[in-house]
C-alpha cells in the first residue's frame, strides 16, 4: 500500500506543469549533448547548474537528471551513425552499432537502442522504488566511521576502474582531496590556501573546476587536430526492429538492465563500466562470440540498456546515503546542497516530494526520450553535421557564461580557464579527471567524517575496523588498493 | 616527467599545510587532511617517476603537442584570457561579439558573413537567454549594455 501511495505522490509531483516542462527540457538538452561529441553530460550539467538556482529544487533536480539519462540515449546515435561515441558510455556501442549501420541496418540499431534504453529505464525505476527506502533505513545506522569508509571505498573503486594507471588515478584523487580543502575550514574557521582571495574563501567552485577540466580542455584537445567527421550517409528506414531482432535482443536487454543497475549503484561505478560489463557478459555467454564486432544486434541492445539502467541506479547512493557514485552524481550533490537540501538517509523522509518526484520524472522522461528519439532521429543527424569550427566557439562561450554567472565573478572565469589548461595537460599525459572531481566533491564530507571519527575514537584508527559495516567497506577498499600487487589478479584491460 | 611536476606540487601542499595547525590524532586540525593528501601524492609521484626511469626500453617519444597546430591552442587561450580580463570594461554583448568573431575567423577561418552573422546571433541569443530569461546579471561595461 505504501508503495502505491508513494507512486501516487511521484506522479502528482511530476505532472505539475513546471516539473513536466523542466523534465522535457532536461531530456531534450541531454539528447542534444549526447549527440554532440565534445560536450558531455558532465560539462552540460555544470553549465546549467547556475540557471537552476532560480527554480524549485524538485524542478532543478528533475531537469539535471533528465540531462544525464537523456545523454545516454543521445550518445548511442553518434556511436551508431558515425562511429564516434557522443559520450563515454556509448563507446562500446560503436563496435556493433556502426557495423550494423554499414550493413544498412542503422534503423534497427537505433531502434533497438532506444527501446532497450526505455525498457531498462523502466525496470530501473521500479527497482529504485523497491530498494531505496530500505537502503535509506539501513543507512540511518551509519555514523562518521561508516561514512568515511564508504567514501574511501567509492574513491578506491573509481581508481581501480580507471582505464589507465591506477597510481595516476590515486594521485588525482589526492589532488582532488587537496583542492577540496581550499577555503574556510568549517570546524576551526581558519582559512586554508586562500592567499587573501575573496573568491577562494568559500572554496574552489565546483562549476569552474568541472567546466575547465571537462569542457575547455576537450575543446583545446580537439582544435589541435582537424576534425573531419564522416557521417554514414544512409537512408534510415525501418526504425522498428523486426521480430527476429526482438527475439535476439530481449534477453540481452534484460540482462544488461540488471548488470547495469547493479554496477551503477556501486560507488565509483557508473554508466561507462556498466556498458562495458554488459557487453563482455553477452559476448561470453553467446554461442557465437565471433559475431560480436561485426554487427550483432545483441552487442547494441545490451550495453545500451546497461548504461541507461546504470545512470538511474546511480541515484540510489546519492539519494539514500548522500554519497555520489560518479562525477555526474557529484555535481547533483552540489546542486542539492546549494539548494539547501542535504542528501542522505533522511532525504526520503524529509523531502518525499523531491525523492518520489525525481523517480516519477525518470519514468516520464524515459517515455519522452522514446518519443524524441525515434521520430526525431533525422533532426539529430542534422545536428551531427554541424562542423566543429562552428561548434567550438559556442561551447567555449557557454563555459565562459556558466562560470561567470555563478557568482558574477570574473575570477571564477580565470579559474575555469586555468583548469582548462590543467585538464588539457592531464589528457595529454593520461591522468584521468574523474577521480579528481569525485575526490574534490567528497573532500569536505570525507574530512568531516575522518575528523569526527578520530575525535570519537580518541585518535585510534581502529575505529574503522571495529565497527562491522565500516569494517566491510574498509577491507574491501584495502583489497582493491593492493589487488594489483597480488599475482594472478590482473586488472581487466577495459573499463 | 609529468610526475616530477606533481612531486613539486605535493611538496608545495605539504609546506603550505604545515603552516596550518595540524592538531593531534585525537583532534585533527585543519592542516591534517591536506598534509596527508600531500604526502601520499608525493609518494605516488615518486613511484611513477622511478618506474618511468626504470623502464628499460626508452620509447621514441612522440611530441605530446601537435607540431603544426599548437598555435591554435595559444590563440584560443589568449582569446579566453583577454575575454575574462576585458569583459567588465567592454560589457557582455560587445565582448562576446568580438570573442566569437575571433574564434570563428582566427582558428579555422569561416566566411566573413558566417563569422559576423553567427557571432551576432549567438551573442544576442545568449544575452536574451541568460540576461533576460534566467536573470543572470551579465556585465554591462562602459557602454551600458
Amino acid at each position: 500500500m505504501d508503495l502505491l501511495s508513494n507512486l501516487q505522490l511521484a506522479f502528482s509531483v511530476i505532472f505539475q506543469t513546471g516539473n513536466l516542462f523542466f523534465c522535457f527540457i532536461g531530456v531534450l538538452i541531454g539528447t542534444l549533448v549526447g549527440v554532440l561529441p565534445g560536450l558531455g553530460p558532465v560539462a552540460t550539467i555544470s553549465l546549467l547548474l547556475p540557471s537552476t538556482f532560480h527554480i524549485t529544487p524538485v524542478s532543478a533536480i528533475i531537469m539535471l537528471a533528465g540531462i544525464y539519462y537523456g545523454a545516454m540515449y543521445g550518445g548511442s546515435t553518434t556511436s551508431i551513425l558515425v562511429n564516434i561515441p557522443g559520450e563515454a558510455a556509448s563507446v562500446v556501442t560503436c563496435l556493433d552499432g556502426y557495423q550494423m549501420a554499414r550493413q544498412g541496418r542503422a534503423g534497427p540499431a537505433l531502434g533497438i537502442s532506444a527501446f532497450g534504453s526505455f525498457i531498462a529505464g523502466t525496470i530501473a525505476v521500479i527497482i529504485i522504488m523497491l530498494i531505496a527506502p530500505p537502503v535509506a533505513y539501513f543507512a540511518l545506522k551509519f555514523g562518521p566511521p561508516e561514512y568515511f569508509s564508504l567514501m574511501f571505498l567509492g574513491l578506491t573503486v573509481l581508481t581501480y576502474l580507471a582505464s589507465g594507471s591506477m597510481i595516476k588515478a590515486l594521485m588525482m584523487a589526492c589532488v582532488g582531496i587537496y583542492l577540496g580543502t581550499i577555503g574556510t575550514d568549517i570546524i576551526s574557521g581558519l582559512e586554508r590556501f586562500t592567499y587573501g582571495s575573496y573568491t577562494l574563501m568559500d572554496g574552489l567552485g565546483l562549476v569552474p573546476v568541472i567546466m575547465g577540466l571537462f569542457g575547455i580542455s576537450e575543446v583545446l584537445v580537439n582544435i589541435e587536430q582537424s576534425l573531419k567527421r564522416d557521417i554514414y550517409e544512409t537512408k534510415i528506414s525501418h526504425l522498428l526492429p523486426n521480430l527476429e531482432d526482438w527475439k535476439k535482443s530481449i534477453l540481452p536487454i534484460i540482462r544488461g538492465t540488471f548488470i547495469g543497475f547493479f554496477l551503477g549503484t556501486l560507488p565509483g561505478g557508473g554508466a561507462v563500466i556498466a556498458s562495458f560489463g554488459a557487453y563482455a557478459v553477452e559476448k561470453r555467454i553467446c554461442k557465437h562470440p565471433e559475431k560480436f564486432g561485426s554487427g550483432a544486434i545483441e552487442g547494441v541492445a545490451s550495453p545500451e540498456s546497461a548504461n541507461n539502467a546504470a545512470s538511474q541506479g546511480a541515484f540510489i547512493p546519492l539519494l539514500t546515503l548522500g554519497i555520489p557514485a560518479n562525477v555526474v552524481m557529484a555535481i547533483l550533490l552540489g546542486a542539492l546542497m546549494i539548494q539547501g537540501i542535504k542528501p542522505g538517509p533522511l532525504l526520503i523522509k524529509n523531502h518525499p516530494d523531491l525523492f518520489w518526484g525525481v523517480i516519477g520524472s525518470m519514468y516520464i522522461g524515459n517515455l519522452m526520450l522514446l518519443i524524441l528519439n525515434l521520430p526525431l532521429i533525422g533532426i539529430w543527424v542534422k545536428i551531427l553535421k554541424i562542423p566543429y569550427p562552428i561548434l567550438f566557439p559556442l561551447i567555449l562561450l557557454f563555459c565562459l557564461i556558466g562560470s561567470y554567472s555563478l557568482n558574477n565573478n570574473v575570477v571564477e572565469m580565470m579559474i575555469m580557464i586555468l583548469f582548462g589548461i590543467v585538464g588539457y595537460l592531464m589528457k595529454k599525459f593520461a591522468y584521468e579527471g574523474a577521480p579528481l572531481i569525485l575526490a574534490f566533491v567528497l573532500s569536505p564530507l570525507f574530512e568531516n567524517a575522518l575528523r569526527q571519527s578520530l575525535i570519537m575514537s580518541h585518535g585510534s584508527f581502529m575505529i574503522f575496523l571495529t565497527r562491522p559495516i565500516s569494517f566491510i567497506f574498509f577491507i574491501a577498499s584495502i583489497f582493491l588498493l593492493f589487488s594489483p600487487l597480488i599475482p594472478g589478479l590482473k586488472k581487466r584491460p577495459t573499463g | 616527467m609529468s610526475s616530477l611536476v606533481w612531486l613539486m606540487f605535493a611538496l608545495y601542499i605539504c609546506i603550505e599545510s604545515m603552516r596550518l595547525p595540524l592538531g593531534s590524532w585525537r583532534d585533527p586540525g585543519p592542516g591534517f587532511l591536506p598534509v596527508g593528501s600531500g604526502i601520499i601524492l608525493g609518494l605516488l609521484s615518486g613511484i611513477v617517476y622511478l618506474r618511468a626511469r626504470g623502464s628499460k626500453s626508452p620509447e621514441v617519444k612522440e611530441s605530446w603537442y601537435s607540431t603544426e597546430r599548437w598555435k591554435n591552442l595559444i590563440l584560443v587561450l589568449a582569446a579566453l584570457f583577454a575575454y575574462a580580463i576585458f569583459l567588465e570594461t567592454l560589457g557582455f554583448l560587445l565582448g562576446t561579439l568580438l570573442l566569437l568573431i575571433f574564434l570563428f575567423r582566427g582558428i579555422e577561418p569561416q566566411r566573413w558573413i558566417v563569422s559576423i552573422g553567427g557571432s551576432a546571433l549567438a551573442s544576442f541569443i545568449s544575452y536574451v537567454v541568460f540576461e533576460l530569461w534566467l536573470k543572470t546579471q551579465l556585465p554591462k561595461g562602459i557602454l551600458g549594455f
